[in-house]
């Protein structure tokens, strides 16, 4: 009896009708991107950025562990002695086409050089241009630079 | 009078509801499927043979690619059978950890699978309901891991970093009142678990909405009862596992069976189905997500009370802490060598399942005594699944093989690894 | 059991060892693997690192493993508790003062330290005192120092004690402060000291050209063989993205152990030079001009036949260097058949051409280099056999100090740091002193000279000297010529001298050969006299020295510059009109001399074979790409064979060029045996021109740190 009042009478689907219904009055959970933008952890792993130190020097020694560790093989170093006499980088190139965005690259860092930043809108006119050399990536780090270290500081005590 | 010929028809691999690169090949007398031929392999990357090239930890990120759908309980099998054959204890805190993202992980699969299946067979709202709520779990995931997919967070060894303290709050804006972004806000005013506690106590109330658009919906019903039914001796014969197993009515779930983690600490049930139909599966997988939300609520009840370590605290293994690393010899090299060459894993063979969303994911890993696996195996759920294809649509219409391949969850980032 | 013999357990498993045989052999053996600092399998034992402990049954403490002799019945734990507890206390007093430096390391990566940090220390550092700093020592060009790593293990002192035979490293003070270092401020000078990196455990020692410039890890390792020398040392090429970054040894028993000379290890740091041919050029209308490789195999192949329109085959040369690949020497050599020349030669480095007949078919040092080491005397004629071949002078070293009498005759003294028994210097010239031992050696035996060395002989007056070295020949000795006696204007009559003394002692006869690859070049037939498979032309064509007499129209140069001729062949370049050379550097000098470069790869980017002194066929792949449109010579070779429209030049790979020649070689002849009654013409120059230690060749030429090694110590420059 109640299956075919059910059957006849919708009821069913009248409730699912009123579920939608009620949702129009809803609160929208969207938001206007990119005007606003959702929340992003400390933790985030989106664009890479190379990192200074205070006084102006670069950060990067050239161990090559990132390089080592890169499951994609995405970054390419080459190294030598520097002017001063240090090891320096004379080319760091991190392909973003090769790259997951595994973060191990800035686990690995020994002097939290190789960062990866909390920006994910970037994009690629131009053929090569995924290729981040060490000058954008060295630029991406100065221009970000406060944002990185406050990142960096908020995580630093559970790494 | 013309003749009558069977017709050939590819179905995918670009058709909206293959569920990516399915390509079905099938023989139809009319509308009425005759055979199926599933051919796969149009996503094959080689992630076996890749992992089998790099030292153990570089391919955890890898695994996160198999099933991307649900990530983490990918890397949990890989990283189990490396920690077996390592044979090391992980911590506790590490198993709670793990074993809440694991459900979490449960979770956002089972509302991708919910949402797209509905999608497939015409309960178009029921995508935007789902991906509401899969919102809130990827920022779960973004607060932990940095990424809202492709985590990269299970380690051998337990997990890469603790759960932070504080959840990413939204930002005031110009756009939006302060007393709105405040309400925005609510719950991530806390930690990370505060935020998990909430979304688990709200979740089954969201699961009631999702019922009452489909459970007694008669449309539903009639495109899934009685479709793709598998007798509980066949399914077990095609290597079923997870809700399509549960669902033809064998109650096996490999966290009551062969608990791993802390599994065997929890309270849960098994949902198990009676039919063997689309529609069995999808009340089973519906129940799984109050099941889960349960289990997601015990874990950080105890979370809660029990700080600790989230690695196993050994650096032959795990690498040290950075600030060790930055202040002392043997942490430094301990560093330099577990980042270049990674650590050696004893020569043996080990094969660790996790009951992952769509059934048993298993790693079967072969070490020769190196830092590289010597093999890797890879037994993706989803594989055995689609080899029932024919078996489960012959004799019904075409329209029904959609509701055929929602029903079995199919990620084809698993099944041609 | 014989009594020599001695039972024992490893780890529980019976092993039989030699008496007199340390624990750390006999582990070493057995598979059960010690960690080891300061032991070296080539080196004394000094049993100062303490990281070998092991426990053996009934002994109270741990002991060394390096230092303490097998026992019969000893029962040796290498793994046990108490053996893995003292190796982990030793590894963190070692880590005490060891600097944080990994990250910027040469040797993080391959550093014994770390691996056994890895493996046998502790995971976490319990030490938060002060590090101590070292003051870094200035060694020179070719190895840097950071001696702050220093562990002390001291294997570089033994090695300079031991092998190099010159102390140049010592320890300086006790305790916490003792050092590393030379005793006053100087660079190391010996031509195997590169060897010192190698046994470095740590990075305290490390390969100053290559510093910071790869790591090991991302490095393709190339087995190949060395270039420089005749004696082949087996090495290790390692590449980055097909640069070649460095090269370490390749062991190799037979030939030069785990030892490699600096000039093989460092010449890679020639490679990439400013004057490195990068493209193919042509010289049209006095003006160099950059051009593809069609243009310019064109260009050279009209040339060649240019010239033998004008003058005939014979106004065509070809000249190969020693040191080119035995597929490169059989490719020219087909060229200049197939252009009907016989004018080809690899002597370059020769002034006196006379008495070919008398050469062996194919030269060498007459012994395999490993039984060196055995030899009861050994002499040395016209031989820095130090620079010439410096491996082979650690062979004669070990034997000197075995007890070999060695002795040299020379234009001038050299410095051997082993024990010389006679050394023969300026004088009457190396002809009469030579002669005079072969005087000596005939008396004393009774038995007559052979008729052409009559005159030569009867006019000598043999000293104490040479009567020592008369009555050190016999049986098991050699007489060896060296590259001194070979750039001699009398080489032929030391030649001759030299074998009629090896005859008439019972001793056997060998000569230092020039280049790689001299006894390759004598196999592919690169000589006038003697075709491919040394077999006697029937007529033959003129030698590098009568080239430069009689002036060519055109001239094919393979590895070759003006350098590497003797002012009397130089002008040759010069008078002929069309000179093709295929090279891979291009300096001035060639500029000015050549009408059309062909780049090529040098032997480190390129396969090819080496027969080395001793008559051992070493085949090798190349390690590096050429450097931009540069290509094998053996390539070249082979497409100007097609531009040339000849037949048999279609070869895909030097292993079919090398079968070809093998193909040759059944009837290999052991030449021509009239000769001439007197050969004895001229005296020798004294004093002698060598090409010295670092110019045997552009590669070696242009290494930056081998030339600035060469200022250092005072070389003679090329």
């Amino acid at each position: 009896m109640k299956s075919i009042l059910q059957t006849f009478l919708l009821t069913e689907l009248l409730g699912g009708l009123r579920l939608t219904f009620k949702n129009l009055f809803v609160r929208k959970v969207t938001l206007n991107y990119p005007e606003e933008k959702t929340p992003k952890s400390p933790r985030f792993r989106g664009l890479h950025a190379q990192r200074r130190y205070p006084n102006g020097e670069e950060r990067c020694i050239a161990c090559k562990l990132c390089e080592a560790v890169c499951p994609a093989l995405a970054i390419t170093i080459d190294s030598d002695v520097s002017e001063d006499g240090t090891r320096r980088t004379t080319r760091y190139d991190i392909d973003l086409f090769k790259c997951i965005y595994c973060g191990f690259c800035e686990e690995a860092c020994p002097v939290d050089a190789i960062v990866e930043t909390r920006i994910h809108e970037y994009h690629m006119e131009n053929r090569g241009e995924n290729i981040m050399t060490k000058e954008k990536l060295l630029a991406i780090g100065d221009r970000y630079e406060p944002m990185i270290a406050a990142d960096k500081a908020a995580d630093a005590p559970y790494r | 009078m013309a003749e009558i010929q069977n017709f050939t028809m590819n179905f995918g691999p670009q058709h909206p509801a293959a569920h990516g690169v399915l390509r079905l090949v099938l023989e139809m007398d009319g509308e009425v499927i005759t055979k199926a031929d599933p051919h796969v392999g149009l996503l094959h990357r080689g992630t076996e043979k890749l992992a089998e090239s790099k030292p153990y930890n570089q391919s955890i990120g890898y695994m996160d690619r198999l099933d991307y759908v649900s990530m983490m309980c990918n890397e949990h099998g890989y990283v189990l059978a490396i920690e077996k054959l390592l044979n090391i204890d992980v911590p506790l805190r590490a198993q709670y950890i793990r074993v809440m993202f694991d459900e979490i992980t449960r979770i956002l699969n089972h509302l991708m699978w919910l949402g797209a299946h509905g999608l497939d067979i015409g309960a178009m709202t029921m995508f935007l309901y789902c991906f509401r709520e899969r919102e809130d779990l990827m920022d779960c995931y973004e607060a932990v891991s940095g990424t809202r997919m492709h985590a990269t967070y299970y380690r051998p060894g337990g997990v890469y970093r603790d759960l932070p303290e504080q959840m990413p709050r939204h930002e005031y804006s110009k756009f939006r009142s302060r007393k709105d972004v405040d309400r925005l806000n609510e719950n991530r005013e806390g930690s990370l678990l505060d935020f998990i506690d909430a979304f688990a106590d709200a979740f089954p109330g969201r699961v009631d909405e999702y019922e009452t658009l489909l459970t007694d919906n008669r449309i539903w019903k009639q495109r899934t009862v009685n479709i793709g039914v598998v007798t509980p001796e066949r399914a077990k014969a095609l290597g079923f596992t997870g809700p399509m197993l549960r669902g033809s009515g064998v109650a096996w779930d490999l966290r009551k069976k062969q608990p791993y983690e802390v599994y065997a600490k929890l309270d849960f049930g098994i949902p198990v189905g009676t039919n063997g139909d689309c529609y069995d599966r999808y009340l089973v997988r519906v129940e799984e997500l109050r099941q889960s939300a349960k289990i997601i609520k015990q874990c950080v009840a105890w979370l809660r009370e029990n700080p600790g370590p989230v690695m196993v605290d050994d650096h032959k293994i795990t690498p040290p802490e950075r600030v060790e690393m930055k202040g002392d010899m043997e942490s430094l090299i301990h560093h330099f060598k577990l980042f270049t060459e990674g650590y050696c894993v004893p020569e043996g063979e080990s094969y660790a399942a996790v009951e992952h969303p769509k059934g048993e994911f298993g790693v079967y890993l072969v070490s020769d005594g190196a830092n590289k696996p010597f093999r890797v195996k890879i037994r993706a759920p989803g594989f055995s699944h689609m080899a029932a294809m024919d078996e489960m649509v012959r004799g019904h219409m075409l329209a029904d093989v959609v509701a055929v391949i929602g029903t079995m969850d199919v990620v084809f980032g698993e099944i041609d690894r | 059991m014989s009594d020599d013999t001695v039972q024992l357990e490893v780890n529980g498993v019976p092993v039989t060892a030699r008496k007199g045989q340390m624990i750390i052999e006999v582990t070493d053996a057995a598979d059960a693997y010690v960690p080891r600092f300061c032991y070296h399998p080539k080196l004394s034992i000094a049993a100062n690192c303490r990281m070998c402990l092991v426990e053996v049954e009934n002994v109270p403490k741990p002991l060394p493993a390096c230092a303490t002799p097998v026992a019969d019945g000893m029962k040796v734990q290498t793994r046990s508790g108490r053996a893995l507890a003292a190796q982990r206390a030793t590894m963190e007093f070692l880590l005490i003062n060891h600097p944080l430096d990994c990250p910027i390391c040469d040797q993080g990566g391959e550093c014994e330290l770390q691996d056994l940090a890895m493996g046998f220390g502790r995971d976490v550092s319990r030490y938060t005192e002060r590090k101590r700093v070292v003051k870094d020592k200035d060694l020179g060009p070719l190895v840097s120092t950071d001696m702050t790593r220093c562990i002390h293990c001291t294997r570089c002192v033994r090695f300079g004690q031991e092998i190099a035979g010159i102390q140049e490293l010592g320890t300086i003070g006790r305790g916490e402060s003792t050092e590393i270092g030379t005793f006053v401020e100087r660079s190391v000078g010996h031509e195997l000291s590169g060897n010192i990196i190698d046994l470095c455990p740590v990075g305290a020692l490390n390969n100053k050209p290559y510093r910071y410039r790869a790591r090991s890890w991302e490095m393709t390792q190339h087995a190949t063989v060395s270039g420089h020398d005749c004696a082949g040392s087996n090495l290790y090429a390692h590449a980055v993205r097909g640069r070649v970054m460095r090269a370490v040894p390749r062991p190799e028993e037979r030939i030069n152990e785990t030892w490699l000379a600096d000039r093989d290890r460092y010449s890679c740091h020639g490679l990439y030079g400013e004057d490195r041919l990068q493209e193919p050029m042509l010289r049209r209308d006095g003006e160099w001009h950059k051009v593809d490789w069609e243009t310019a195999l064109k260009a050279a192949a009209a040339g060649l036949k240019d010239a033998v329109g004008r003058s005939g085959p014979e106004g065509l040369g070809f000249l190969a260097h020693p040191s080119s690949t035995l597929e490169e020497f059989l490719l020219v050599e087909e060229l200049a058949s197939a252009l009907g020349s016989a004018n080809i030669d690899y002597r370059v480095h020769r002034v006196d051409f006379r008495d070919p007949d008398a050469e062996p078919t194919v030269p060498g040092i007459g012994v395999p280099i490993a039984d060196v080491e055995g030899l009861d005397a050994i002499l040395l004629v016209g031989s820095l056999i130090r620079e010439e071949v410096p491996i082979l002078a650690h062979r004669v070293r070990k034997a000197a100090l075995a007890g070999c009498r060695v002795s040299f005759i020379n234009p001038t003294v050299g410095e051997w740091l082993f024990p010389v028994q006679a050394e023969i210097a300026g004088g009457a010239g190396m002809v009469a002193e030579l002669a005079a031992v072969l005087q000596s050696a005939a008396r004393k035996r009774g038995v007559a000279v052979s008729e052409r060395l009559a005159d030569v002989v009867s006019g000598a007056h043999p000293g104490p000297g040479h009567d020592a070295i008369a009555a050190s020949l016999g049986q098991e000795s050699v007489v060896w010529l060296g590259l001194v006696a070979e750039a001699d204007p009398a080489r032929a009559d030391l030649f001759a001298i030299a074998e009629e003394l090896a005859r008439l002692t019972g001793a056997r006869f060998g000569q230092l050969t020039v280049g790689a690859n001299s006894a390759g070049a004598a196999l592919a037939g690169v000589q006038p006299h003697r075709g491919r498979g040394a077999v006697p032309r029937p007529r033959p064509g003129l030698d590098a020295g009568a080239m430069a007499s009689e002036g060519l129209d055109g001239l094919l140069l393979l590895n070759l510059e003006p350098e590497d001729f003797p002012p009397e062949t130089r002008p040759l370049l010069d008078d002929a009109r069309c000179v093709v050379a295929l090279t891979p550097f291009a300096d001035d000098a060639l500029l000015s001399c050549a009408d059309v470069l062909l780049p090529t790869g040098t032997f480190l980017e390129t396969s090819g074979t080496f027969v080395n002194c001793e008559g051992r066929w070493q085949s090798f792949s190349g390690a590096g790409r050429p450097p931009g449109e540069a290509r094998p010579a053996w390539k070249v070779l082979r497409v100007l064979g097609n531009f040339l429209d000849q037949e048999g030049f279609d070869f895909d790979d030097t292993d079919e060029v090398r079968d070809a020649l093998v193909s040759h070689l059944d009837g290999l002849s052991h030449g021509a045996q009239d000769r001439p009654d007197r050969i004895l013409a001229r005296e020798s120059a004294s004093p002698a021109r060598a090409v010295g230690l670092y110019g045997v060749d552009g590669l070696v030429r242009r290494s930056e740190p081998l030339q600035a090694a060469a200022a250092a110590s005072g070389d003679p420059e090329a």
